[in-house]
């Protein structure tokens, strides 16, 4: 192994921020005129869940098998899964350091609950249920952890209004993330080190209308109007302290795994299928109610829907699901249909909305495990999805399911910084482009299945 | 196939019994049957199939409806 590789993963981070104002962050600038950077594309969906995955890995979501958080189980109408750490079974960046004597440190990658054994520590994500489970690997490192540092944090939860609360909440999870990670790189030898600040992603969401003047919440001079930048200020400071640590033979790579923009509201998806007569209900729901609690006349039900940043729709097939109407045969007139009224939905004052739709069984070259009918980008991710029901409209000024203020956007953003090189360069690139990029900079064999590019091929080359 | 090989030591007595389990079986050295269980018991050990609890799942759930991933 050549060289020691950092990631610094800032969840839903967008080059609009990170890149554009880099004037304001002293320590992120000196990487970027220094460095690659630019804009990152996602995976499809660019959700932390698969898109975390999908550039530690180099495989896309159809290789992986994973949509997002949950997945139907096969074709039932009510039964899911959440995707934990044991969903992944493709070999990541670490596993191939491993290989050659290696060693990894990775804190809070999502998913990493339940702990995987890895060659080195690893703490889990926010997809652990609750401080009482084990929460790292090996198991020994909790206790050190928190004799040190007290109960680790995995994330915040919006179950409050106040935003001074929540505010709170974001930098004290920050904080003691980065004590925990610049003592594990004292204290551990390692070759590869990641880190995923999940707080980026949680501020935004709970502050983006504070600060965006397009937002159509926005309100001028409100008191939260710098809480975003603030905040990445202060985590600039804290990567300048990491920095110091890790010295300069050190390869540093910056990224989110997506992007982040203003949410202009939220589309109702299934309130939108029962005015098209796709979806028929047994019953009126009651304002918010859950698709999976609301009795659905099956037998005459064509099409349904999951909310979320995208949209999930699922058809009711003859001797696929239980009650399958569609028959077989008109399965792909049915979809073809469907996606020229999907793309067809204008906003509620009748703008045209530049909405995506794709069929992940042709999109993707390979598909496995529990894949939606159809994945929707409404109005190109500003528009997120609601899949509860009841409203009596289609459109929602705000989240279904609590405060958020902002939506994913398919480019995230990176900062590419090699100390032998020092080239500052601005060059777009794709999240698969990571993993063989983190192999080769280290000096080390690229496997032939992950499909990516090699920037600044000098580094390295493929096996 | 490995073919670097290192090596260790383990109690005589141990050794004379792996001897007497494996004479007329398709084993052909001690060595071998010591690294066979010991790999096989590794890949146990890794298997650690600790999943969600229903109770968990929920807990998970609710968390990810709040921060908006689901609906």
């Amino acid at each position: 192994m050549d060289r020691r590789f950092l990631i610094i993963g800032l969840d839903s981070a967008p080059s609009e921020i990170v890149i554009d104002r880099r004037a304001e962050f002293p320590v992120l600038a000196r990487l970027i005129e220094g460095g690659l950077h630019g804009k990152m594309r996602s995976s499809d969906p660019p959700i932390t869940i698969p898109a975390w995955m999908v550039m530690t890995t180099g495989k896309d979501p159809g290789r992986l098998g994973l949509y997002g958080f949950r997945h139907r189980t096969g074709y039932s109408y009510d039964k899911m899964w959440i995707a934990t750490s044991q969903a992944f079974k493709e070999r990541a960046i670490w596993d191939v350091v491993g290989d050659h004597g290696g060693r990894s440190c990775l804190v809070s990658i999502p998913p990493s609950y339940p702990p995987r054994r890895v060659p080195g520590e690893l703490i889990s994500c926010f997809i652990t249920p609750d401080q009482e489970k084990e929460y790292t690997y090996p198991k020994e490192l909790r206790a050190e952890i928190e004799a040190k540092f007290g109960p680790y944090r995995f994330d915040v939860v919006f179950r409050t209004e106040d935003r001074d609360e929540i505010l709170k909440e974001i930098y004290a999870m920050t904080a003691k993330r980065f004590d925990v990670i610049g003592y594990l790189m004292d204290t551990r030898p390692w070759d590869f080190f990641m880190f995923v600040e999940i707080g980026v992603d949680r501020i935004q969401h709970a502050f983006w209308k504070y600060m965006d003047k397009e937002h159509h919440l926005y309100e001028p001079g409100n008191k939260y109007e710098t809480a975003i930048l603030d905040y990445y200020k202060y985590l600039d400071g804290r990567i300048g302290e990491l920095l110091a640590r890790v010295g300069e033979e050190t390869v540093v790579l910056v990224i989110s795994d997506h992007g982040a923009k203003r949410m202009k509201g939220a589309f109702c998806i299934n309130e939108w299928l029962i005015r098209e007569g796709d979806l028929v209900l047994k019953e009126e729901p009651r304002r918010g109610a859950n698709i999976e609690k609301t009795p659905v006349d099956w037998p005459k039900t064509k099409v349904w829907g999951w909310g979320g940043y995208y949209a999930r729709l699922f058809f009711n097939v003859e001797g696929r699901e239980p009650q399958g109407i569609i028959k077989p045969e008109d399965y792909e007139k049915e979809r073809e249909a469907m996606i020229e009224r999907l793309m067809a939905i204008r906003g509620p004052n009748g703008e045209a909305w530049a909405t995506r739709v794709i069929k992940p069984n042709e999109y993707f070259a390979e598909v496995r495990g529990d894949y939606p009918d159809l994945m929707v980008y409404f109005d190109d991710l500003y528009w997120r999805s609601a899949g509860t029901l009841g409203y009596g409209t289609l459109y929602l000024a705000e989240n279904d399911t609590g405060p958020d203020d902002a939506v994913h956007a398919q480019e995230g953003m990176y900062i590419l910084y090699d100390p032998r090189r020092k080239e500052s360069r601005r060059l777009d690139i794709d999240i698969t482009d990571v993993a063989p990029t983190v192999l080769a900079a280290m000096g080390l064999p690229v496997p032939a299945d992950m499909r990516g590019k090699v920037l600044g091929s000098k580094a390295g080359g493929r096996s | 196939m490995d073919k670097e090989f290192t090596t260790i030591s383990i109690p005589t007595a141990l050794y004379k019994k792996v001897e007497d389990t494996i004479r007329g079986t398709e084993v052909s050295s001690v060595a071998s049957y010591v690294a066979k269980v010991v790999g096989e018991a590794l890949l146990k050990a890794e298997a650690e199939p600790e999943v969600l609890s229903k109770e968990d799942e929920e807990k998970v759930k609710d968390r990810l409806k709040a921060l908006g991933y689901i609906d």
